[in-house]
C-alpha cells in the first residue's frame, strides 16, 4: 500500500495540461503545411507527388493565370511537397489547430502569372518560374552553355524545338548534308566481360 | 478528365441531403451558449482504417484524457450529443451512418474526424465512398489529419463545443507584380550548394539533410574575414554530436573533391569563395584548391 502511493506520487501526473496550456511538440512534428507565396515559384512539383491530390494547379489561359491550391482537409501530412519543393516555399510546421467550422476555411489558393513565349505567344510557365531559372542561368560565369540557356528561357519548349530544326536544316544546306560521325561516350567494354582483348 | 462527357442524371444516384429545421438550429445554438454538463459523444465507423479510432482511444486515455473536459464516449447513439464520422463514407456504410444520425436526439453536433471524414482524403475520387460525412448531413466540425493527433481531435472538439476560437481562415492569395522568389544561398556557387544538398540528403534524408545542408552552407556563406574553409571547420569543431560531425566532415570532402576535381567548376569555386571572403583558411584546404588550379601551395 505505501509503496503503491509512493509509485503514484513518484510518477506525477502523466495528463498533459493541453487545451489550457501550450502544447510541446517534437522538433519535425507533422502539421499544418506552410505555404510561402513570396518563395513559391509555381512550378507544380507539389501537386504532381500530393498522393490525396490535397494540393492542386490549375491553369486558366483566358486569363493568363496558374493557380496553386491546398486543401488542409485533404492532406494527410506526408512532408512529400517539403521534399521535392525547389525553393523551400512549403514545409510541415508544427502547427496542428486546424479544426475548422466551415469547409471553405480549409482551403487557401496563391494566383501567379503566366509567361507568354516571346514568339508565338502562348502562356508556357509561371513568370515566376521564369524568372527564377534565368537568374539561376545568369549565375554561372563563362559557361556557354548556360549562356544560351538563359537567352532562351523566354520563348516555349515548342517554338525552342522549331528553332533547332531551322538551324538544323541551316546547317544542313552549309554542308550539303554531311553530318559530323556519330561519338559515343560509353566507356570501353573490359575484356572479362566480352571487349576487345 | 477521365468523364468528357457528364453522366446523364437518370444515371446518377442523388443523395437526399438533410437539412436542419430552424427550430433545431435554434435549440442547438441555445444548447452551446448554455451547455452545464458533460457532452456524450458517439463515434461512427463509415469505412475507415482505423487510424481515426486508435486516436480517438489514445485521448480519452490518462495522457490527453478528454473525460476531464467532461467529454465521454458512450456505446449507443441515444444517448449521444456529439457524433464523430470517421473514414469516407462508404456506399454500404450510408445507411448505418444515416440511422445512427436519425438515432441521436435533437439537438446534436456531428463532426467530421479525420481527412477522410473532412473530404474523403486518398479515397476522394474512389468509385466506392461517397466522400466525406458532409454529403450525407450537416457537418458543424472538421477536423483535419490523418489521423489527427489526441490534441488535435481535443482542440476539435473544443471548436464544437465553443470553447476555443477558429485558427485557419480561407485565404486568397495573389502574386504582387514585381514578386521575385529569393535565391537559396546566392553566394556560393549553384554546383556546389546543389551537390551539398544532394550529399546531404542522401545521407540523413530529406527532412534533417535539408537542416544539416542549410547550416553548413550558411556556414560557407558567413562573412566574417576568416575564409570560408575556416567557417567550416570551426563548425565541425563546434558540434557535440558525434553523427553531425561525420555528416559536416563529409560534406566537406565533397566540397575539396569538387574543388580537385580540374574542371571548369573548381576555378569558378574559388573565384566565388575568394569574393565572398578572402581564401584564409588552413593551409591544407588551400594547398589543395591551389593544386587544382595548377598554382603552387602556400
Amino acid at each position: 500500500m505505501f509503496k503503491t502511493i509512493k509509485e503514484i506520487l513518484r510518477t506525477g501526473d502523466a495528463t498533459v495540461k493541453y487545451p489550457f496550456a501550450p502544447l510541446e511538440r517534437p522538433e519535425h512534428a507533422r502539421g499544418k503545411p506552410e505555404h510561402d507565396a513570396v518563395a513559391c515559384i509555381g512550378c507544380s512539383a507539389c501537386a504532381a507527388v500530393c498522393p490525396p491530390n490535397a494540393i492542386q494547379m490549375v491553369t486558366d489561359v483566358q486569363e493568363g493565370t496558374i493557380t496553386w491550391s491546398i486543401n488542409y482537409g485533404r492532406c494527410i501530412f506526408c512532408g512529400r511537397c517539403e521534399e521535392v519543393c525547389p525553393t523551400s516555399a512549403i514545409g510541415l510546421s508544427a502547427e496542428f489547430e486546424l479544426a475548422v467550422m466551415s469547409k471553405d476555411d480549409l482551403e487557401e489558393t496563391c494566383t501567379y502569372r503566366l509567361r507568354a513565349c516571346a514568339e508565338c505567344g502562348e502562356y508556357y510557365a509561371a513568370a515566376k518560374e521564369v524568372d527564377y531559372a534565368t537568374r539561376l542561368l545568369t549565375q554561372f560565369q563563362d559557361d556557354e552553355e548556360a549562356a544560351r540557356a538563359a537567352a532562351l528561357t523566354r520563348v516555349c519548349p515548342a517554338c525552342k524545338q522549331k528553332a533547332d530544326a531551322y538551324r538544323a536544316k541551316a546547317r544542313d544546306e552549309l554542308t550539303g548534308g554531311e553530318r559530323p560521325p556519330m561519338t559515343t561516350n560509353a566507356a570501353p567494354v573490359p575484356a572479362t566481360m566480352g571487349g576487345a582483348q | 478528365m477521365i468523364i468528357d462527357r457528364p453522366v446523364p442524371d437518370r444515371l446518377q444516384h442523388k443523395l437526399d441531403q438533410k437539412t436542419l429545421d430552424e427550430s433545431v438550429q435554434k435549440a442547438k445554438l441555445a444548447l452551446l451558449n448554455d451547455i452545464k454538463r458533460s457532452v456524450y459523444l458517439y463515434r461512427v465507423d463509415c469505412g475507415g482504417c482505423n487510424g481515426c479510432e486508435i486516436e480517438i482511444f489514445s485521448t480519452i486515455t490518462p495522457v490527453f484524457d478528454a473525460e476531464r473536459l467532461g467529454i465521454r464516449n458512450t456505446p449507443s447513439p441515444r444517448h449521444a450529443d456529439i457524433l464523430v464520422y470517421t473514414g469516407a463514407v462508404t456506399r454500404a456504410m450510408r445507411m448505418p451512418a444515416v440511422r445512427a444520425y436519425g438515432g441521436a436526439p435533437d439537438p446534436k453536433l456531428v463532426v467530421s474526424y479525420g481527412a477522410c471524414g473532412c473530404t474523403g482524403g486518398v479515397f476522394h475520387d474512389n468509385y466506392c465512398v461517397w466522400g466525406g460525412t458532409d454529403k450525407l448531413f450537416p457537418v458543424d466540425v472538421y477536423i483535419p489529419g490523418c489521423p489527427p493527433s489526441p490534441a488535435q481531435t481535443i482542440y476539435g472538439f473544443a471548436i464544437a463545443l465553443g470553447l476555443l476560437g477558429q485558427k485557419l481562415h480561407h485565404a486568397d492569395i495573389v502574386e504582387q507584380p514585381g514578386e521575385q522568389a529569393p535565391l537559396r544561398f546566392a553566394e556560393v556557387p549553384y554546383k556546389a550548394r546543389v551537390t551539398i544538398e544532394r550529399e546531404a540528403r542522401r545521407l540523413s534524408g530529406y527532412c534533417y539533410g535539408k537542416d544539416l545542408s542549410d547550416v553548413f552552407l550558411r556556414a560557407l556563406e558567413k562573412d566574417n574575414g576568416a575564409g570560408a574553409l575556416a567557417n567550416v571547420s570551426a563548425l565541425i569543431a563546434s558540434q557535440t554530436d558525434p553523427r553531425r560531425v561525420e555528416v559536416y566532415e563529409q560534406l566537406r570532402d565533397v566540397l575539396l573533391n569538387m574543388a580537385d576535381d580540374g574542371r571548369s567548376e573548381a576555378e569558378m569555386l574559388k573565384r566565388s569563395l575568394e569574393t565572398v571572403v578572402p581564401l584564409g583558411g588552413s593551409c591544407e584546404a588551400l594547398a589543395v584548391l591551389e593544386n587544382a588550379m595548377g598554382h603552387e601551395g602556400c
